[in-house]
């Protein structure tokens, strides 16, 4: 058994050793391990949709401009780099003519939107705090409602202790 | 090879008819065969099940917990399970900040020193200087940080996660996920859905589990509560008391609690003459919330509400050898699932020494007070008002139900939860060893 041990011993410190060179922790694993995930937005919490509505509402803002930003393309190869980023403009440059029309008008689309969520947000926080507000309200009624009644209760039953007295006091 | 195949060939192992040498280069060309048919990781814990199979070492096990140097429920939790546990297996301690084994005696009575501490630092926070380890940082753009304890979870032959953190990815044969609570949604680094079983703490965290994240758990296990103080014939109090700590965000709902207290002062002084209502809890420094509450007792004068932060062991034991009733709205106009008390330990604790329970109706406190039997559960102050007249009008029932909420309290204590840890990894070892 000892024997045994000892060899069991050996090959764990050898695949010990051969695990160590592997770094990528998806080939330690051996296949992807990462899936996407779809946003079931109808089953949020409040504090959920909050966060989720932030981060899209960020996304949203740095995409308006439909146009490509010209100034972005660039080469980093050193002799070709120059004449390749200025085909490229040339090129965008004169698509752009005959679809400008058409971006402008996704342009105007996307701002709009950008700007009227923001508003419909501002507008949901709004009734959001005007329920809040009335719920206060309303449980601040029903707390006196419930001392009321249990005041009444009490005056009925003291009342109803003085109204046997007297027939008690008849009983010889 | 087959894993039924797997498992004969190293029980096989044991035969003493079988001449050595034949098992040794029998051993050597099943790893080969494993390792290359399903990685060197399949490989490693085939001979880790060899070892225990024949009995050459303890089962070895590793419990994580990104928050153990917090203290903390979820971390007892851990910690009572490892405490069940440490004469089984050999057991490590998985944390991501220095932490001694005394740290937990002084925390939470648990003598731990036959384990092994191990601390694991992630470089992520340690260079951003994060204390406290949120895994809502990471999202797929950056690495992801907890693979190095991923990593280290294939050494052990059992490796619990006790974080709320699904982002380790289990390597060991066996895993265990305990779920408090399923705080975030399958996203970036999910993998809580790849643990060979996940435990819950109370059926409300069950229902979130399979809401959230579409998949059931395997195992129930209500946390350990022993806070019996003893002396339960002892007359109690006019005291009603809450324990909870006093959150910033006011998740607690001791602002409620207190209105709903001066509400009776004011408008019921007769009923409410002669009670008191503690509220104790933990707090951080320079805590606003805990300030208002401050200042919302000291605009009436004379009124018998009294604030206790972080009050000791023997303090909190005598507060509830004391007091009559326990109040806790927590979940109360919480929309969000994961601010409702999962479970409620303190109302267990609470309920362990008699006091009569009046309760928020949600999460994980209806599986611990039946209503009408052994407290009440309410819907708004003003339900909790109009419960607490009725149990200030008649010290029978209060009698009463204290002794039925003392009964029902035993469902919940160390012993029951250490002895169905003790059965949960009993079948995991049994399944590890087990031939067909």
């Amino acid at each position: 058994m000892e024997e045994l041990a000892q060899e069991i011993r050996r090959l764990k410190e050898e695949l010990d050793r051969k695990s160590e060179e592997i770094q990528d922790f998806k080939k330690w694993v051996g296949r992807d391990i990462d899936r996407d995930y779809s946003s079931p937005v109808e089953e949020f919490s409040e504090k959920e949709l909050e966060s989720h509505i932030r981060e899209h509402l960020a996304a949203i803002k740095i995409h308006v401009e439909s146009k490509p930003d010209l100034r972005e393309i660039m080469s980093h190869r050193r002799t070709i780099g120059k004449p390749i980023a200025f085909m490229k403009r040339a090129l965008l440059e004169t698509t752009f003519t005959h679809l400008d029309a058409f971006l402008d008008r996704q342009t105007q689309f996307n701002r709009r939107i950008a700007a009227l969520v923001p508003a419909l947000l501002f507008r949901a926080t709004h009734a959001i705090e005007r329920t809040k507000w009335i719920e206060d309200k309303v449980g601040g009624f029903e707390e006196n409602l419930v001392i009321m009644k249990n005041k009444i209760d009490h005056l009925i039953s003291r009342l109803e202790r003085l109204e046997r007295k007297p027939k008690d006091s008849q009983n010889p | 090879m087959t894993p039924k195949a797997d498992r004969n060939f190293l029980h096989n192992l044991k035969n003493p008819k079988i001449d050595s040498l034949t098992a040794i280069s029998e051993l050597a060309k099943a790893v080969e065969e494993i390792s290359l048919r399903r990685g060197i990781q399949e490989a490693s814990n085939w001979l880790g099940r060899a070892e225990v199979i024949l009995k050459l070492r303890k089962p070895t096990l590793a419990v994580y917990d990104h928050a153990f140097h917090f203290i903390g429920g979820a971390q007892k939790y851990g910690l009572t399970l490892i405490s069940a546990l440490q004469d089984q297996f050999d057991v490590t301690i998985l944390a991501n900040r220095e932490i001694r084994p005394k740290d937990f005696l002084d925390w939470y009575g648990l003598d731990l020193s036959s384990c092994k501490v191990k601390v694991i630092k992630l470089p992520f926070y340690e260079e951003r200087k994060i204390f406290h380890l949120d895994p809502a940082f990471i999202s797929l753009e950056v690495e992801n940080p907890f693979h190095l304890i991923s990593r280290e979870s294939g050494r052990y032959d059992v490796f619990v996660n006790n974080s709320m953190n699904e982002m380790v990815y289990p390597l060991s044969r066996h895993s265990v996920m305990i779920c408090h609570f399923p705080e975030r949604r399958p996203q970036s680094y999910f993998y809580a859905d790849q643990y060979t079983s996940v435990v819950y703490n109370s059926l409300y965290t069950a229902a979130w589990i399979e809401k959230k994240w579409k998949l059931t758990p395997h195992r129930h296990l209500y946390p350990p509560v022993d806070m019996d103080a003893g002396n339960g014939d002892i007359p109690k109090k006019k005291i009603i008391l809450s324990v909870a700590r006093f959150e910033p965000e006011g998740f607690k709902r001791q602002r409620e609690m207190i209105a709903a207290f001066l509400k009776l002062h004011r408008e019921w002084p007769e009923s409410v003459h002669g009670w008191r209502f503690i509220l104790a809890g933990g707090s951080a420094p320079n805590n606003r919330y805990l300030s208002q509450l401050e200042r919302m007792i000291a605009e009436y004068p004379g009124s018998p509400v009294e604030l206790k932060t972080n009050c000791s062991a023997v303090e909190l034991k005598s507060l509830y050898r004391e007091s009559a009733i326990f109040w806790h709205l927590c979940g109360w106009k919480q929309e969000d699932p994961g601010e409702t008390e999962h479970f409620g330990m303190t109302t267990v604790e609470a309920m362990q020494n008699g006091l009569v329970p009046i309760v928020y109706d949600g999460g994980g406190l209806r599986e611990i007070v039946d209503h009408g039997v052994n407290g009440f559960r309410v819907r708004s102050p003003a339900e909790l008002i109009d419960y607490s007249l009725k149990l200030f009008g008649d010290p029978k029932i209060v009698e009463k139900l204290g002794r039925s909420a003392r009964e029902k309290s035993q469902e919940f204590t160390r012993d029951k939860f250490e002895a169905r840890v003790k059965n949960l990894f009993t079948e995991i070892l049994n399944s590890m060893t087990a031939s067909d």
